[in-house]
């Protein structure tokens, strides 16, 4: 019999749906999937939890799971106190938790810092695992490509990103392969610095399977408030795809007392959206995208692209279980913790990371363009191309 | 080409209702197929039955330009002497009606719809039905309507958005398969939930060799029996696995900490359920069905089956959007659309009169001491569409 893997979990916080919560729960617990309660066919044996607030319940899981062991710190947590590295993979979760916010309004969650401790006991020990990092790199874009860096000199597998590729869809289609895409948009819920990533990585995932695969970034421009409203007025992004998004949501706002279920005039989109937020970006192959954020209208993520040969739209919805107001369970965390485990088991990332690292750089410069008043940033350093997968990776089964 | 005219017969008009939900998506249009669709049909009458506080008839019928009219007849003529619609729907879903022994509400789906076929014969010209939800709480009733449908030949489409909602994972059974077992695990009051979640494990049923078939029994039965029942064989706890992992909303130890569950193999599924009800329904072709209503332990409506030379068993969700978009009414509307533009039903009226009637002998069986009861009356044939008809695009 082939051994079990053994897994160890480096999270900020493990309290009731912190992003900790979700993904170690899914390990010791198990969760639904192929019409089955599914166990990962390995072991969570050790955890390091940076921050206790109330409600912790890493206490509790300890007690329920002894074979799991809460660690002081990340090194002890891979080499289980010993001296060499004893785990097969890590899951490196740094979401939630009290950490300071920068003048940018950035989170400053310790990714980073936690990633370079995992490094740390590999360089040590002269052997390493896969790491499966939670949503963007890091906040700071210098930092992100370090982590990255690393990973490729040491050549571990390195996988990360948010639920948002990997999740249902609703219609359950992906991209066509060697897609001829015009131009690419996202509607979606959020703020800066947090599901801006979210809705980068709705946009990424899809527009990376077009012709060529992924070439890169050239600029970023973010757009906000009056301005935003400009921009959609003077059509910088394409009208028709905004329409294609919003029919994709099953949360659009009634802007009409006694209606369920209404289109709304540009007007009333203003009345109901008190902060829109528009990063547009353009591909170093002339590719055209752009990331909305419509707090107040919307509570999903809603992807929209013009094919060329195709008359309509492409569209979908990247649907989101999202507790408590409409489940109980954050289930689109199970996709997540199945490609990290096939990642865990095989010792290959089942999609490329410079995904995230391309998307991690976008969010770097949007929040940069909102601060530097709007302008344009020219990201040079985005030029980052990778091929995606030839298989879909969202949850279809 | 000139718009389609409709006319509208609901038990009410209110926000939330289920008349407003269908019929404000014909004046506002509604998203389907990732664009905002305005069908080229209007809503030219409406009779509602009942105006009760918040009703929106009378605001509605103003800014869009319709009458609303004391009798359906006259609804269906406009006013005018001939029918003048070129189809009807018929939501008789909310309102203040009575209850029978049975629990069943006795919505006036049939009266209304008799009274739309009593102008069809006056005229000399049907159009096409649509009716919201099952036909009528009693099966000659139901049958009567089919019938007339037949007789008149005009179509009916008839039933819930569960059978053309959004499915996680978006999977059809094929066209002739072969069932071993399904099950299907539901919530929510009777008898309006607990036919949405029979109606959901028909359409998925129906595709099965030889077609529907009918219903020889059915038996329903509650509390721990529904548990003992499992652990007899009665229903296969392999499928309730199967549909409970599609689940994304149980209660319990989910509620309090967020944690996932195996809910059946923690133990945690008998305790959490308020009485549980297992609904058995056996098919003349031996198919055994059943549908367990898990009030308190899931928020959702799934579906497992075993299908042979398949090693694992097939699950879906059927996936309910929230409140208030309730877009699955959209996948319906866009249902209704297409018959009213092609004059053709995309899916046979014959699937809700099985529901219809399947559901009036359970609850008969609830109050007649949870009995096995031969149902000879339910041999209701049909072939499934081969098209699906869910949502997918």
């Amino acid at each position: 019999m082939t051994k079990r893997p053994k897994i160890a979990a480096i999270v900020t916080e493990y309290r009731k749906y912190s992003h900790g919560q979700h993904i170690v729960d899914r390990f010791l617990e198990g969760y639904g999937w192929n019409s089955r309660h599914h166990h990962p066919p390995m072991d969570l044996v050790s955890l390091y939890v940076d921050q206790h607030p109330e409600g912790d319940l890493s206490g509790d899981r300890a007690e329920r799971f002894p074979r799991m062991k809460i660690y002081p710190t990340v090194a002890d947590t891979l080499t289980l106190g010993g001296s060499d590295l004893a785990v097969d993979g890590v899951l490196l979760i740094g979401e939630h938790g009290s950490y300071p916010t920068n003048e940018k309004g950035q989170h400053l969650y310790p990714r980073y810092e936690l990633y370079k401790q995992i490094v740390s006991v590999y360089k040590t020990t002269g052997k390493t695992a896969p790491v499966f990092n939670d949503k963007h790199l890091s906040w700071n874009w210098d930092w992100a490509k370090e982590m990255y860096d690393i990973s490729q000199e040491m050549d571990f597998a390195f996988m990360s990103g948010s639920s948002l590729p990997v999740t249902w869809r609703t219609p359950s289609v992906d991209m066509p392969l060697g897609a001829r895409v015009r131009e690419a948009l996202c509607i979606a819920i959020g703020g800066v610095d947090s599901y801006d990533f979210h809705a980068l990585e709705t946009i990424q995932c899809m527009v990376e399977r077009r012709e060529g695969g992924e070439k890169g970034v050239k600029w970023l421009q973010a757009y906000r408030g009056d301005k935003f409203w400009e921009a959609h007025h003077a059509e910088l992004w394409s009208r028709e795809l905004f329409e294609a998004a919003l029919s994709r949501s099953h949360t659009l706002t009634p802007s009409r007392q006694g209606f369920n279920n209404i289109f709304p005039t540009l007007d009333e989109m203003k009345q109901l959206v008190e902060d829109p937020i528009a990063y547009q970006y353009e591909h170093l192959d002339g590719l055209k995208a752009t990331m909305i954020l419509m707090n107040g209208l919307v509570h999903d993520f809603n992807f929209a692209a013009q094919l060329e040969g195709q008359d309509v739209p492409f569209s979908t919805q990247m649907y989101l279980p999202m507790p408590p107001a409409r489940t109980t369970l954050a289930n689109f965390f199970s996709p997540l913790v199945n490609n990290a485990e096939k990642m865990f088991l095989t010792g290959v990332a089942t999609y490329p990371v410079e995904r995230t690292l391309l998307t991690t750089g976008l969010v770097a410069a949007g929040v940069e363009s909102l601060f530097q008043d709007q302008t344009r940033q020219e990201t040079p350093h985005l030029n980052i191309s990778y091929q995606p997968t030839e298989e879909s990776t969202f949850w279809r089964t | 080409m000139a718009p389609k005219r409709i006319g509208v017969i609901a038990t009410i008009y209110r926000y939330l209702s289920h008349a407003q939900h269908f019929a404000d998506r014909f004046i506002v249009g509604y998203p389907y197929e990732g664009r905002w669709h305005r069908p080229n049909i209007q809503i030219v009458s409406l009779y509602v039955d009942q105006k009760p506080e918040g009703d929106q008839s009378a605001d509605r019928a103003r800014e869009f330009g319709f009458s609303v009219y004391p009798t359906i007849s006259e609804a269906l003529r406009c006013g005018g002497d001939e029918l003048a619609v070129d189809a009807v729907l018929l939501i008789g879903e909310h309102g203040e009606y009575p209850r029978n022994e049975k629990g069943q509400v006795l919505y006036p789906r049939y009266e209304f719809f008799k009274e739309c076929v009593k102008v069809f014969e006056e005229d000399g010209r049907a159009v096409p039905i649509y009716n919201d939800k099952h036909l009528s709480y009693n099966f000659e009733k139901a049958q009567e309507m089919v019938d007339d449908g037949h007789r008149l030949e005009f179509p009916i489409l008839a039933g819930s958005s569960l059978p053309v909602t959004w499915r996680l994972p978006d999977v059809e059974l094929p066209l002739d398969c072969e069932i071993e077992s399904a099950l299907m695990i539901g919530v929510g009051g009777s008898d309006p939930m607990d036919y949405h979640a029979l109606e959901a494990m028909q359409c998925m049923v129906e595709r099965r060799k030889g077609g529907e078939t009918g219903v020889k029994a059915v038996q329903l039965i509650e509390g721990d029996a529904v548990w003992e029942a499992g652990e007899a064989g009665r229903w296969p706890k392999e499928l309730l696995e199967a549909a409970l992992s599609r689940c994304d909303s149980p209660g319990g130890l989910t509620k309090e900490d967020g944690r996932t569950q195996d809910l059946l193999g923690n133990g945690e599924l008998p305790k959490l359920v308020e009485n549980p009800a297992a609904y058995f329904i056996e098919r003349n072709d031996g198919l055994q069905t059943t549908l367990l209503m898990l009030n308190g332990a899931i928020g959702d409506y799934c579906f497992a089956a075993r299908l042979k030379g398949v090693p694992d068993p097939v699950s879906t969700q059927f996936f309910l959007p929230p409140t208030p978009n309730v877009t699955y009414s959209a996948c319906l509307v866009a249902k209704i659309v297409e018959m009213i533009m092609t004059g053709a039903a995309p899916f046979p009226a014959e699937r809700t009169l099985v529901v219809s009637g399947m559901l009036e002998s359970c609850l008969t069986s609830r109050i007649q001491d949870h009995q096995r009861l031969e149902t000879p009356h339910l041999r209701v044939e049909y072939h499934a569409p081969a098209e699906s008809h869910h949502g997918r695009a």
